[in-house]
């Protein structure tokens, strides 16, 4: 039909339709296909998973506390975000940093300062424990549901706020002005309404627990969880077990693309023509509610940065291997970390800028051809730059594994391997914020610059490009700190003297070695939140925006 | 500069054409006008002329140059928005001055150039502001100038008066004009506004489900319609279903049958006999007294309307059929429930195919 106008963006679809199909496309095909074939014992992978109690308990575990997080996080995130939409109170601006510490503080560093504080060794542990009291042990399902849902109610949190915020309170004046009280104006009118997005948030939370890596290791334990029992079939020191592994992990990849199918439905059926920007005035608190109230904000807010005050104490006190000596303070595990193993942190670095780099590049593109330039490849791209959200971290290091060891291209080993794992994890999250100032641009400002005779990839970079500017350097940071955070990929692909901060930490966590890993977290969180101050204070970055 | 030219013309998105075979040919420095019903595809013609979408089949040629192959951005075309499409990150000089940069205009020329075409909207004092900070009209006369600035050879608009209110509507029409006569630019013209399209153009062409039911001059089309639909389009007509007794030939007064009564009218083209339209603008038709007069049938008055300048009649036929009279100044006598007599004027009554 385009008989007369050579394509540019026909091309470039075309590119990253085949960077896909390579990347993301064949390792999942091959992760697939490699559970049907027969394993040791002649059993299928999936005889096995109905047989043996240890995959089946497995599935039945992950389900199960995919579900009770979803819950906990939801009762967590869905009043905290009503409160913060409707009321103001002192110290409220701190609530508006919440988002950020799911940002700020990785998963890995989450599960490590809990067992800190409430583990074996814990402070918390041992203090009650002077006192004469035993706490429960803190591994299996204890800590798993405690800190996931810390970990997670920010989800929650941001979309339910994102939708409270966007809901027009004309239609509550309009209820009310029939005659309905309040309370139940709330429930008829703004909880339909709402709902949606709720839901979809609570669904991302349950696909986040099942792909959950960090926190399912650390404190799993005796609990079996399909992410844990996929990881250890595959690095398992009596032998991989190919067949195993990929079973689980297209289990996985099943539970996951459920949810995500039933996310895609609600959103599409709950979308109502909203009129955007007249929400409510949030009022002051008064009377009998403020002080629980403000109390449990202020315990939710507490609890979320606890992590981050035990991290800093951490890094800073004298350890005698696996012994915390708390109260004496010291900087050696900072020296040693910079001075004698500062590899985990020049990988770091190297690895997750190259990653961001060609993620930027990847997403502004993707985002400009889905958005504002759709041929017969875009769906495709579309469809296919949204299946890393279906895999969990372990699943795509496991497929780029086996279909990069070797081969017509032998990744395996190299350093490469570790940027395309996390090139490929981020992406959906990269394009989505880079595109999302794109909706908010009228295709006749590209026509007007290309009637004035400036041909359309310069038009591209002339005139849409730098409107596209602020939501990619949003996208970013974004991109770059949670791709410094990565484990779960990069910790089946890595190779001895690869090791990352993240991986590194998991070493020593495992090894119970916590000062050292507080060192370790302590320069991590730093990574992570140097560019996010510089963005949000000097350059004035909505790093939200997209939400 | 140079005039555009269609020949048998296909364009469409999917398997149905939405333009089909059409051609027309726009003189040299006029300006044309597409007028036509939502969804008819004149911005589809127009985006055609611009090269934003490929042609299925035909040519198109500017002056003598084919360019239905040539994509748009080296077609030396100027265009005009509905929603303005200024650059929001550049000022209003840096907006005007695009094209001059992609054509790499040493930047001293850009400066006169730029300047001399904000000073001819009126604009000058503004270069520096961003569009952000300027108003509907402002922001449309930056457009204006910035299609300008890069001397095209023809200048395409699709809608450029529709997002602004009806005063300044009247005002960026008037900048519109004036612009256009002193550059002499060849300029299409999108528009559904009939009144925009007889105040503007040279020649207007009618566009109705993809082809051109009319072209020609304004008054040709108010006044000599080739069909109802362009009679009702441009300006409110009364069309009446008729029963011509002979065929009649182009140019020549038919006799045409109008509730038992005789009528003349005028046939601007061949006619079988049969049913017919006949075509009456309001204010063609005159009421008087009842009485026999010729060219005239009995009708009773409805209802009567002084609008200042003019009084509004509706009458109804014998049969029934309401039709709307339009009478200089205030008219005495004649209240609403008189019977009256309808007149028509044959010269200006026409009659078409139905
Ligand atoms: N991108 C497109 N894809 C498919 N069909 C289209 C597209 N753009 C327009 N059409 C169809 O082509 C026909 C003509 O559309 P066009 O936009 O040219 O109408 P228009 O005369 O400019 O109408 P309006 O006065 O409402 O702007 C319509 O039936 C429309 O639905
Ligand atoms: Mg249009």
């Amino acid at each position: 039909m385009t008989r007369h106008f050579k394509d540019v963006w026909f091309v470039l679809s075309a590119a990253t339709l085949a960077l896909f199909a390579l990347f993301l496309l064949y390792p999942l095909l091959n992760v697939l296909s490699a559970s049907l074939s027969a394993g040791t014992g002649g059993q299928s992978g999936w005889a096995t998973l109905v047989n043996d109690p240890r995959y089946s308990s497995a599935v039945t575990n992950t389900l199960l506390l995919g579900a009770i997080v979803t819950v906990t996080s939801t009762l967590i995130g869905v009043p905290l975000a009503f409160v913060a939409a409707r009321f103001s109170f002192h110290g409220k601006a701190l609530i508006a940093l919440l988002p950020m510490t799911t940002l700020i503080v990785p998963e890995v560093i989450a599960a490590q300062t809990w067992l800190m504080i409430l583990g074996n060794n814990g402070f918390v542990t041992r203090a009650f424990a002077d006192w004469g009291i035993r706490l429960p042990s803190f591994y299996g399902w204890f800590g798993l549901i405690t800190v996931m849902t810390f970990v997670y109610y920010t989800y929650v949190y941001i979309g339910t706020l994102a939708a409270i915020k966007g809901f027009d309170s004309q239609l509550e004046e309009a209820s009310q002005s029939l005659g309905v009280p309040p309370g139940r104006t709330l429930l008829k009118v703004m909880v339909p309404v709402v709902a949606p997005s709720i839901l979809a948030s609570a669904l991302l939370v349950f696909t986040l627990v099942v792909g959950n890596f960090a926190v399912a290791t650390i404190l799993g334990q005796r609990v079996y969880l399909l992410s844990v029992l996929t990881y250890q079939s595959f690095v398992s020191e009596v032998g991989t077990n190919p067949v195993m592994q990929s079973t689980l992990a297209s289990v996985s990849i099943g539970i996951v693309a459920c949810a995500l199918f039933a996310q895609r439905w609600i959103v599409s059926r709950g979308r109502y023509e909203i009129v955007q920007g007249r929400g409510a005035k949030p009022q002051p608190l008064a009377g009998l509610a403020t002080l629980p109230i403000a109390l449990g904000a202020a315990l939710i807010m507490i609890v979320s940065l606890l992590p981050l005050v035990t991290i800093v104490a951490g890094a800073f006190t004298r350890a005698r291997g696996p012994v915390m000596r708390w109260g004496e303070w010291t900087t050696a595990n900072l020296e040693r970390v910079f001075l004698s193993a500062p590899d985990p942190i020049v990988n770091t670095l190297i690895f997750a800028g190259i990653a961001t780099v060609l993620s930027l590049l990847i997403s502004t593109v993707v985002g400009f051809l889905v958005v504002k330039k759709r041929n017969a490849l875009t769906p495709s791209i579309d469809y296919l730059s949204a299946l890393p959200l279906a895999l969990s971290g372990t699943v795509l290091g496991i497929g780029l594994m086996i279909s990069f060891n070797g081969g017509f291209l032998p990744l395996a080993g190299t350093g490469a391997i570790i940027v395309v794992a996390y090139l490929i994890r981020r992406l959906p999250f990269g394009i989505r914020n880079a595109s999302s100032t794109l909706y908010n641009i009228p295709n006749s400002i590209e026509d007007a610059s290309i009637s004035l005779g400036v041909p359309p990839l310069r038009t591209f970079f002339k005139v849409v490009f730098p409107l596209m500017l602020p939501s990619i350097a949003a996208a970013a940071v974004l991109v770059w700190t949670t791709t410094v955070a990565e484990l779960s990929a990069s910790v089946v692909v890595y190779s001895a003297g690869q090791e990352t901060m993240p991986i590194q930490i998991f070493r020593l966590i495992d090894s119970n070695l916590m000062a050292q890993a507080s060192a370790y977290g302590l320069v991590l969180v730093g990574v992570i939140l140097i560019p996010i101050l510089i963005a949000t204070t000097v350059f004035k970055i909505d790093l939200f925006a997209a939400k | 500069m140079a005039g555009i030219r269609i020949d048998n013309l296909v364009v469409g998105y999917g398997a149905e054409p939405v333009i089909s075979d059409l051609s027309l040919d726009i003189a040299d420095g006029s300006l044309f006008t597409l007028l036509g019903p939502s969804g008819c595809g004149k911005t589809t013609l127009l985006r055609t002329i611009a090269g934003f979408i490929p042609v299925r089949a035909g040519k198109l040629f500017f002056g003598d140059r084919d360019v239905t192959d040539l994509p748009a951005y080296r077609r030396d075309i100027g265009m005009v928005f509905q929603d303005y499409a200024l650059f929001p990150d550049k000022s209003v000089y840096d907006n005007v001055a695009y094209g001059l940069r992609a054509r790499n205009v040493p930047e001293a020329t850009i400066k006169t150039t730029v300047g001399e075409y904000l000073e001819r909207v009126g604009l000058s004092a503004f270069a520096q502001r961003m569009p952000a900070a300027l108003s509907g009209g402002q922001r449309q006369r930056v457009a204006l100038a910035r299609a300008l600035a890069i001397k095209p050879t023809v200048l395409l608009m699709d809608e450029p008066l529709s997002n602004l209110d009806a005063k300044l509507r009247v005002q960026v029409r008037e900048t519109i004009a004036d612009l256009q006569r002193q550059v002499g630019i060849t300029t299409v013209l999108v528009t559904h506004d009939q009144e925009e399209a007889l105040a503007l153009s040279d020649r207007i062409g009618l566009l109705r489900l993809g082809k051109l039911e009319q072209v020609g001059g304004p008054e040709d089309l108010y006044a000599r319609p080739v069909s109802a639909y362009v009679a009702d389009f441009v300006g409110a007509a009364n069309t009446l279903n008729v029963e011509l007794s002979a065929p009649t030939t182009a140019g020549a007064l038919a006799h045409v049958a109008l509730e038992g009564a005789n009528l003349q009218a005028f046939a601007p083209a061949a006619l079988p006999a049969g049913k017919a339209v006949l075509i009456a603008r309001g204010e063609t038709l005159k009421l008087g007294p009842a009485a026999n007069d010729a060219n005239s049938i009995p009708c009773t008055v409805r209802r009567r309307q002084y609008l200042g300048g003019r009084t509004s009649f509706r009458v109804a036929t014998a049969s029934g059929r309401e039709i709307l009279v339009e009478a200089h100044g205030a008219v005495p006598g004649l209240a609403a429930g008189d019977a009256a007599a309808l007149r028509f004027d044959p010269a200006q009554t026409l009659v078409v195919a139905s």
